[in-house]
């Protein structure tokens, strides 16, 4: 009994992370495709373009470290 | 060394495909290597000194004689301060920018080694896995952007934290909850569990791959036909090491950057 509660748990935690991961995964393509859009149609700004890519990208990204922190917390 | 690998023991060659240890924790607590009185010191505890260390041997064997003409190493430990001060402090902060420059490129050159020390043979353990790091610097780059914002300011950068003239009157209180929330907790804290778990993953990623694709290859004899997938797990392991290069360099970077990016909207909160 108290074997399949832990199992239990882990498959919770496991699927708590996988959720994480949709939005910042959705969140991070919307960043770098518009970044790549941008720097294409502007070469001349890739620079700012690219520091504010990885600022959006550190942003977005934190929601799903939380998630894979909380999967080892779990 | 070998002993390191903690999974060789424990791993099932016959039902298992990948060689996990019970308890993750066990990768990241290192062992201790000596006591001074009470304090045990820990290899985590070394690497950290080595880490600092290195940074200061760095800067001032690569600055010492400051010629015109620089050598190749002079030449690239001067492209590294030049990039935190311009690239990263006078772009995000502005002119006054440069004040801030010492403080960002010893935290970048420090999280740079450290973070480096994921992939360095025979060292193989990033010190910023352990919270102890990220969670410190944060601390830091928490009070020095709060006694900024208040030192410059005085309490309107808090009145228009929780009040923001920008935003209709109606929406105020909802907008300024949730910027006191993100400002003063979240802010710290996902700067740390960015780099941290950024760092944990990697090093996880690493010794799993590398260390079942070792396994099974070294235990030919046991594993049998199965010792392919290990050749399997170490070719995907070689890319993920090559991986956590890029990663490395990044989050070192991204930490710094968002460091001044929280300086600057101390300075210049209006923005």
């Amino acid at each position: 009994m108290e074997g399949s509660i832990e199992v239990l748990k882990g498959g919770l935690a496991l699927m708590g992370y996988g959720l994480a991961a949709i939005g910042p995964g959705i969140g991070i393509g919307i960043v770098v495709g518009n970044a790549i859009t941008a720097m294409a149609r502007q070469p001349e700004m890739a620079g700012p373009v690219r520091t504010t890519m990885f600022l959006g990208i550190a942003f977005t990204e934190a929601l799903a470290l939380i998630g894979f922190v909380l999967f080892f917390i779990a | 060394m070998f002993e390191q690998l903690i999974l060789a023991s424990e791993c099932d060659l016959a039902n298992e495909v990948i060689c996990a240890p019970a308890d993750v924790k066990e990768l990241f607590e290192l062992p201790t290597v000596f006591h001074i009185g009470e304090l045990a010191i820990s290899r985590t505890i070394i690497l950290t000194f080595l880490a600092a260390f290195i940074v200061v041997a760095l800067l001032y064997f690569g600055l010492r004689k400051g010629s015109v003409i620089p050598s190749k190493f002079q030449a690239v430990i001067e492209s590294l301060v030049q990039f935190v001060r311009k690239d990263v402090a006078e772009t995000i902060i502005g002119p006054e920018g440069a004040k801030y420059a010492p403080y960002l490129t010893a935290m970048f050159l420090f999280l740079l080694v450290g973070n480096l020390f994921e992939i360095t043979p025979l060292i193989n353990f990033p010190i910023t896995a352990r919270m102890a790091i990220p969670a410190f610097l944060a601390l830091v780059t928490y009070v020095i952007f709060v006694f900024l914002g208040f030192s410059r300011n005085g309490i309107r950068y808090l009145t228009d934290i929780v009040w923001p003239k920008a935003v209709p009157v109606g929406l105020r209180w909802l907008v300024g909850i949730i910027e006191l929330f993100s400002t003063f907790i979240l802010r710290p804290l996902t700067l740390a569990v960015r780099l941290f778990a950024n760092l944990v993953a990697g090093h996880l990623m690493l010794t799993l791959l590398l260390g079942s694709g070792v396994i099974f290859i070294w235990n030919f004899a046991d594993a049998g036909a199965k010792s392919v997938v290990g050749v399997a797990w170490f070719a995907f392991g070689l890319i993920i090491f090559v991986f956590e290069i890029v990663v490395a360099v990044l989050q070192a970077y991204i930490f710094t950057l968002l460091s001044a990016v929280y300086i600057q909207s101390s300075v210049h909160p209006e923005h």
